[in-house]
């Protein structure tokens, strides 16, 4: 079991810890963590696509040893599928099995009202927690030791699950009508959202969150992170590819290359034994960092100025 | 309470970044568990907590860095010394030295906090820099009166005391604390910067140094002048500083402000009474307001799953049932958003309001996915494909080149959209119509108004002018009316603003 308190003690040691576990990251993430740990707050992850939004919870969850529980968010996302269910299939099995002892249960009762006192006595069974299938947002209250909940593209999710999400992540609690109110039991999960701003989300979510929006990284971020990821790369070339993908990213394009775009492309080259970048070999492994025909189209025009500038720098 | 921390969100919010109080205590907490110790540190963790937006990021760097900045007194202090003209060959070197204690103590002060308990613990810091600056900063000047150096007085005002002790961190602190005791933050305008400086020196005592200045200049004993000639050039001194410190307090707070007020201004004025320097300004607003609206009332977008069994809530219902499934569920019907007909009169009548209204509606295309515009003077075409495909300026100034000028046929619009797309209006259809109705006399062919009117599901009619000139001379508002669901006068902002509102809320 990992020491958590001494691990998040400072931001600097968060920071190594991350690194340890091959997430190379800024300041500003780092203080994240620690204020996200301190606080119990949750995080709210924004960014471009591919910038390590998820990689964050997982490698914190990881670094803390903690179980991650993980919800995808997608349209349509209920509460059924992502707090809690009623065994449906059990419940209607069990009151067909009942049906035989329920006269049992009632011999000798007298009239109605006897008969309701009687199956009083045996309460909600059927809304009992036997009954009870939690889902993602469930089970992470539940967990004994705490644990690292990772809410993915919540701005996928409809308006009504972002409502239904307030509860959890402001008190860790949730209310089930059947039931009550379920709190965190001991630790209350460490909870990241993240958000590909496919729309705006609400200022209640907002509100209840630590904001953190992760830009593209710097070039010397970039190059600590490809040499952390894809250790065999040459120093060399590393510095090459980070500077052809930075040149990449000040262009035009529909979709910029994101970390983990470089980091294929890392391995792609140390698949096909290169040391160094031309024209020839970025054309023919373009399509590893870019997604879209019209990007290839307009970067193959300039592409050898740019892999000139990148091996020059 | 942390009243840096509480100044500080006051100017954030200024910078038009929201802060709920939640997050206010949010700050609160953050900063009992990081401390002022570490300026950036400080820094990082309150840009988590306090900004949400991307945008709000960028705010909250530039408020920060104005904000937590202790410069005042030792930057200024050398420019005094340059200014007496008593620059040595020491000053080089105690530039660095005050730069790196006024390093020290940024992280640990804010301009406010120095009476927090924070801010004892800067000045520490501090201090040997500006200990050895003081001998340089008030060298002796060659004033009406040569006296030469030599013993002075002790100065007896509390003030007076102050500046001859050389005391920055001290004189700092009064000067913020005069600066909340008058509420400087409420500074609005300019030229109120003076009135602050002056309000700022009296809280901070001037009043009675003045008194003791004069006892001390009708005095014989040398010292005594002396002192008066000091603390007389020491009083330009702090003056300076405080107006100093009340351009900061400005810039901090007032700037934004100010331009706020501005805005809102702006949104009451009559659209044709806008100055052509402010068409910038009203485009940020009309765009803002776009966004605004976008973001209310984007949840309605959303598609719903129309027509499909809800399993669990069909089987939770009919539990009750025995468990025999006949009372079925099904999931919630789609909402749909508004399809609007937007036509917009650009006519020689309304050429001052044609432009904003135009504004207006290319930003409406942002709020709304399914608005179709129309501009006409007489001959009425279809704008939509030109607004998709240029960008607003272009947009508005090729719609004016090609369809404004012409005088107003009302009656020949109408004839051309019933010819062209009366057919695509539904029952769900909203149509707006900005115009005035004045139709030089001719025919107003209401009666294709009323066609729009039975197949639409509302007809809006947004008139700049005033409601009592509707019926005035060539108007034919009366007879239009009485097709339209509803008639508004509109010729602000704020109209625009409330009944895009209403229209987006009632559909």
């Amino acid at each position: 079991m990992a020491d958590i308190g001494q691990i998040a003690a400072s931001v600097d040691s968060l920071k190594e810890h991350l690194g340890i576990h091959h997430y190379i990251c800024s300041d500003q993430i780092a203080t994240a963590v620690y204020l996200a740990f301190h606080l119990k707050k949750p995080v709210l992850i924004e960014g471009p696509p591919g910038v390590g939004k998820t990689e964050l919870a997982k490698t914190t969850a990881e670094m803390f040893e903690l179980p991650l529980i993980r919800l995808q968010c997608y349209e349509g996302l209920d509460e059924a599928k992502a707090l809690y269910e009623w065994k449906y299939g059990k419940q209607l099995l069990y009151t067909q099995v009942l049906k035989e002892t329920l006269e049992e249960v009632l011999q000798g009762a007298k009239g109605f009202a006897q008969s309701i006192e009687r199956l009083h006595e045996f309460g909600d069974i059927f809304f009992s927690e036997e009954f009870l299938e939690p889902r993602p947002l469930l089970k992470a209250l539940r967990e004994e030791h705490g644990c690292v909940l990772l809410i993915d593209e919540v701005d996928k999710s409809d308006h009504e699950f972002e409502a239904l999400l307030l509860e959890i992540l402001s008190d860790y609690q949730v209310s089930i009508p059947e039931i009550g109110t379920i709190k965190a039991t001991h630790e209350p999960p460490i909870v990241f959202l993240t958000s590909n701003n496919t729309r705006e989300i609400s200022d209640a979510l907002k509100r209840r969150c630590l904001h953190l929006y992760i830009p593209f990284p710097d070039v010397e971020l970039e190059q600590r992170i490809i040499h952390a990821r894809v250790p065999e790369i040459p120093p060399e070339l590393r510095k090459q590819l980070v500077a052809f993908i930075h040149e990449l990213r000040d262009l035009d394009l529909k979709k910029s290359p994101a970390i983990s775009e470089t980091i294929d492309w890392a391995r792609t080259l140390l698949l096909l034994h290169t040391d160094r970048l031309d024209p020839k070999l970025v054309r023919d492994t373009l399509n590893v960092i870019l997604k879209f025909q019209e990007d290839i189209e307009n970067v193959e025009t300039e592409l050898t100025t740019l892999t000139s500038k990148a091996v020059k720098s | 309470m942390d009243r840096t921390l509480s100044n500080f969100i006051r100017a954030l919010r200024n910078a038009e970044v929201r802060v709920s109080t939640a997050e206010t205590l949010d700050a609160f907490n953050t900063v009992q568990l990081v401390g002022y110790r570490d300026r950036n540190f400080l820094k990082r963790a309150l840009s988590l907590v306090l900004p949400k937006t991307a945008d709000e990021k960028e705010a909250f760097d530039d408020c920060f860095e104005q904000f937590f900045s202790f410069k005042k007194f030792d930057d200024d202090a050398t420019a005094a010394n340059e200014g007496a003209g008593a620059g040595d060959a020491e000053g080089g070197g105690e530039h660095a030295d005050t730069g790196e204690a006024a390093e020290s103590a940024e992280g640990a002060e804010g301009p406010e906090g120095s009476e927090g308990s924070e801010g004892r613990r800067g000045s520490g810091g501090g201090e040997g820099g500006r200990k050895r600056k003081s001998k340089t900063a008030f060298g002796p000047e060659a004033e009406e009166e040569e006296l030469g150096a030599g013993a002075m007085a002790d100065a007896r005002s509390e003030l007076g005391q102050l500046l001859m002790n050389d005391d920055r961190t001290a004189l700092s602190m009064a000067m913020s604390a005069a600066g909340q005791e008058v509420n400087v933050q409420e500074i609005m305008v300019f030229t109120q910067k003076g009135l602050y400086t002056r309000r700022i020196m009296e809280v901070m005592g001037l009043a009675e140094m003045q008194r003791e200045m004069i006892d001390l200049r009708q005095s014989t004993e040398t010292p005594d002048r002396r002192l008066a000639q000091e603390l007389k050039r020491r009083r330009e001194w702090l003056r300076e500083h405080v107006r100093d410190y009340v351009e900061q307090q400005f810039l901090l707070h007032a700037d934004v402000t100010g331009r706020r007020l501005r805005e809102e201004l702006l949104r009451k004025v009559k659209l044709s009474n806008v100055e052509h320097r402010n068409f910038r300004l009203i485009q940020e607003v009309v765009f803002r307001m776009a966004k605004r609206l976008v973001a209310l009332h984007s949840r309605r977008r959303k598609v719903f799953k129309r027509g499909q069994l809800n399993v669990p809530r069909t089987l939770r219902h009919n539990m009750a049932y025995d468990g025999a499934i006949f009372d079925l569920r099904w999931k919630s019907v789609k909402i749909d958003r508004p399809k609007v007909f937007a036509i917009c009169d650009v006519s020689g009548s309304v050429a001052n309001y044609a432009r904003f209204m135009l504004m207006f509606l290319y930003s409406l295309e942002d709020v709304m996915p399914k608005v179709r515009s129309f501009a006409f003077s007489s001959d009425l075409a279809e704008v939509t494909e030109l607004f998709d495909r240029n960008n607003i300026e272009d947009a508005i100034a090729k719609t004016l080149r090609d369809y404004a000028g012409g005088s107003t046929d009302y009656g020949q619009a109408f004839e051309d959209f019933k010819r062209n797309c009366l057919d695509d209006v539904d029952n769900r259809t909203t149509i707006i119509i900005l115009g005035d109705a004045r139709n030089n006399y001719g025919d107003p062919k209401a009666e294709i108004l009323k066609e729009m009117y039975d197949r639409c599901k509302r007809l809006i009619w947004l008139n700049p002018e005033s409601r009592n000139t509707w019926n005035v001379g060539d108007a034919e508002m009366r007879r239009y009316s009485a097709y339209c669901h509803q008639v508004e006068e509109c010729n602000s902002l704020m109209h625009l603003e409330r009944i895009v509102g209403n229209l987006l809320r009632s559909v």
